[in-house]
């Protein structure tokens, strides 16, 4: 049989890309009355790209971003990252973090836990790690890639402003001399209507570089990078969950054949 | 970031413990004080063997993309540790620069085409054990395997001989390492410290590169970034290339993005530059792995052995991924550490080694026999520093079987099926591999010599008739 011709797609994923992928139906609305540094739920489907248009792009989980304001120093993010992998095994990394008000929201406490659920569906003990930290003063110019979904929706719309951090990437690896900057406006054509985008962009070790896209009310849409892209999707839970399903299924059907 | 020196980078590196842990166990130190323990166990009449063994493999890593091995345009602190806490090989090859033949060959001993791994997606051949499978029938180890496998599936949650803890999402390597890391350090977290365990940690990344080629493949005129301009590392010294090549290494590179996409030398320079930011993601996936088992009581006990299936074409011969038997797509990262009994700083650019030594010489770490008809060679000796015995030539296959390449101390050999176009190169004097002597007839008997020791090192091969030209190497020449 002769191999199927697959066209590559040949540039970076953009939010027009995503939307020319079938990666993105419909913009995903933000309320009027939306306030970046208030109580909000952002919850992100995690979509991978493996270069072709026509195979092998995929939604394989998803990060939920809670933000809890606190004092006029603190606020806290509560974070749940699920990714689904082959032969249903699900990584879940449920962190608590509590943020300095500043311009980076820098952690300044946390709790993480990683644990893995088995293709049966139940908790695998023998993998179960975790970390309780608190910052130290040298963690000021710090912050983690989770923060930094809530950081970009408080910064100044200024190409003036660069800021220069080290990375805490899942609040555990350590990515040094990290700088973000705004880029500009970018129009999305939906449904004939240009949609106004504003764009930071991070670059630094360890990271090919993330590209954070903001609607006017400065709500995070979508953070792309290289292969990978976080789509704001209120259904992202859902959408998932029935991946797992199917895809445990899917897993147990396998096994019982070969039995 | 890219001019500091491997010094300087572990220096302004901050790891984990610049955060102060609240619930964590006691750190116990990676003590490098005990040769003498070597010395003892020499003396005693046994050989010394590790408690653990711990077998890292990254996905297509260039050799030279390591800060302490003077790589100038990475921070790589976790390799760093390793390769300074133990010996490194710098002439380690690839039995086969494609992933699932690669990988056939480091769990085997043998070669791909013996294995029946001739292309990606093939299982090994049922008669010819993995290490898994050896080691949990000859040994006390426990064996389990974390991440990329390719044999013949990327993932799987079922591998022979092994107890898989976790799989990964294939071409993912960004998003799966992570998960990848975090199983291993759960898995060391939990781990009685009394129950020996051979672990292979098997990480996707840097091959997400691959992804990376086919997302910027079309011509820019402009940096995306400009403001990377500065920091784009400069083309390699060999990044032109012969006209008269053979015609497998031609077509491979006429196949890749650079030349569909017509690149310009900034946009070559983006891509290196890409390439050892993912270098970079590896290490810090690597580094959690490694602190974890420094936390949870490990270190010491633990022998760790880290390779690459393949390497890179990071721009050279303007080449990029693998598939080829140039340098940079052949030599592979090889490093042991084992404190207390390996010695530290060891750059080892003498010896030879092959992928397919590391089953035997894993073999004789745990002690015991390795499986019949190696094809490769144990190097404990040479870790140990015990005799400098050496592979007196290793054999890379590639392409379907339809390529051959001998590499000796001095020259590299390489032919393929049906083309008249050999290559020869003096690696001494010409380690880009610029500038081929096989028609020159000075190099005659170089060459006649070279040939000899394939067709030597061939006709003691066992190659199924099923693969594809498995009757020509024993013929060609």
């Amino acid at each position: 049989m002769a191999k199927k011709q697959r066209t590559i797609v040949g540039s970076p994923l953009t939010p027009t890309l995503l939307k020319e992928l079938d990666a993105l139906n419909k913009l995903p609305f933000t309320p009027e009355d939306f306030k970046p540094d208030g109580n909000w739920v952002s919850t992100y489907r995690i979509w991978t790209c493996h270069g072709y248009q026509e195979s092998g792009n995929q939604n394989v989980g998803f990060l939920r971003i809670e933000r809890i304001g606190g004092s006029d120093e603190t606020f806290v993010l509560n974070v749940r990252q699920e990714v689904v992998q082959t032969d249903a095994i699900t990584h879940i990394i449920d962190g608590k973090i509590k943020c300095s008000n500043n311009q980076l929201a820098s952690p300044v406490e946390w709790k993480l836990k990683s644990e893995f659920i088995g293709a049966d569906g139940k908790h695998i003990s023998e993998l179960r790690s975790g970390d309780n930290s608190i910052a130290t003063e040298r963690a000021e110019r710090t912050t983690g890639d989770w923060c930094l979904f809530e950081a970009v929706q408080r910064l100044a719309l200024d190409a003036q402003n660069s800021f220069s951090f080290d990375l805490l990437e899942r609040m555990s690896l350590k990515k040094p001399d990290h700088r973000l900057s705004y880029r500009g406006v970018t129009l999305l054509k939906v449904d004939d209507i240009d949609i106004p985008l504003h764009c930071f962009v991070q670059l630094g070790s360890g990271i090919l570089p993330n590209e954070y896209w903001l609607d006017s009310r400065r709500r995070l849409l979508f953070v792309t990078s290289m292969n990978k892209a976080y789509i704001l999707d209120e259904q992202a839970e859902q959408i998932i969950g029935r991946e797992v399903e199917e895809s445990r299924k899917s897993y147990q059907r396998k096994r019982e054949q070969k039995l | 970031m890219n001019k500091h020196t491997a010094e300087e980078q572990s220096g302004c590196l901050v790891n984990r413990r610049d955060f102060i842990k609240l619930s964590s166990g006691a750190v116990a130190l990676l003590a490098n004080t005990a040769l003498t323990r070597n010395v003892l166990a020499g003396r005693q009449g046994r050989k010394p063997k590790p408690k653990n063994i711990l077998l890292i493999i990254t996905d297509q890593q260039h050799i030279d993309t390591i800060a302490a091995g003077g790589c100038r345009h990475v921070r790589t602190p976790s390799l760093d540790r390793l390769k300074t806490s133990g010996i490194s090989f710098t002439e380690s090859y690839s039995a086969n620069p494609v992933c699932s033949p690669a990988r056939s060959a480091v769990f085997t001993g043998r070669t791909s085409s013996e294995c029946t791994v001739y292309v990606n997606g093939r299982s090994i051949r049922s008669d010819i054990p993995n290490l898994g499978q050896w080691f949990s029938e000859h040994t006390d180890y426990e064996t389990f395997y974390a991440g990329k496998w390719h044999l013949p599936r990327t993932y799987t949650s079922k591998i022979l001989g092994f107890k898989v803890i976790n799989t990964g999402i294939g071409g993912f390597g960004y998003l799966c390492d992570t998960a990848m890391s975090h199983a291993c350090e759960g898995f060391l977290r939990n781990r009685s410290k009394s129950k020996p365990f051979l672990l292979v940690a098997s990480f996707m990344q840097p091959h997400d590169i691959c992804e990376w080629l086919r997302l910027n493949m079309d011509n820019r005129e402009e940096l995306r970034y400009p403001e990377l301009a500065g920091e784009l590392p400069e083309l390699p010294d060999n990044f032109e290339f012969d006209k008269n090549e053979p015609e497998a290494i031609r077509k491979t590179r006429l196949g890749n993005e650079p030349f569909k996409g017509n690149w310009g030398k900034e946009q070559w320079r983006y891509y290196r530059w890409s390439y050892y930011r993912n270098i970079e993601h590896v290490d810090a996936e690597i580094g959690r792995v490694l602190h974890a088992l420094e936390d949870f009581g490990h270190a010491n006990d633990t022998l760790i052995v880290m390779t690459s299936d393949h390497g890179e074409g990071m721009g050279h011969h303007q080449m990029v991924r693998k598939s080829t038997l140039y340098n940079e797509a052949a030599r592979v990262p090889l490093l042991f550490s084992w404190p207390g009994y390996v010695s530290g700083k060891q750059t080892d650019t003498t010896h030879l080694a092959s992928g397919m030594d590391i089953m035997p010489t894993l073999c004789d770490f745990a002690g015991i026999k390795p499986p019949e008809n190696m094809r490769g060679r144990n190097l404990r000796s040479i870790i140990e520093g015990t005799s400098a015995r050496s592979n007196e030539f290793v054999v890379t296959e590639v392409s379907t079987n339809t390529g051959r390449m001998v590499r000796t101390e001095g020259y590299k050999y390489i032919t393929y099926k049906n083309d008249s176009v050999e290559q020869l190169f003096d690696m001494k004097n010409d380690p880009g591999e610029i500038r081929n002597l096989a028609a020159r007839t000075r190099y005659a008997s170089t060459l006649t010599e070279h040939q000899k020791l394939l067709r030597e090192f061939e006709s003691k091969l066992d190659v199924p008739s099923n693969v594809p030209n498995a009757g020509v190497w024993q013929h060609k020449t």
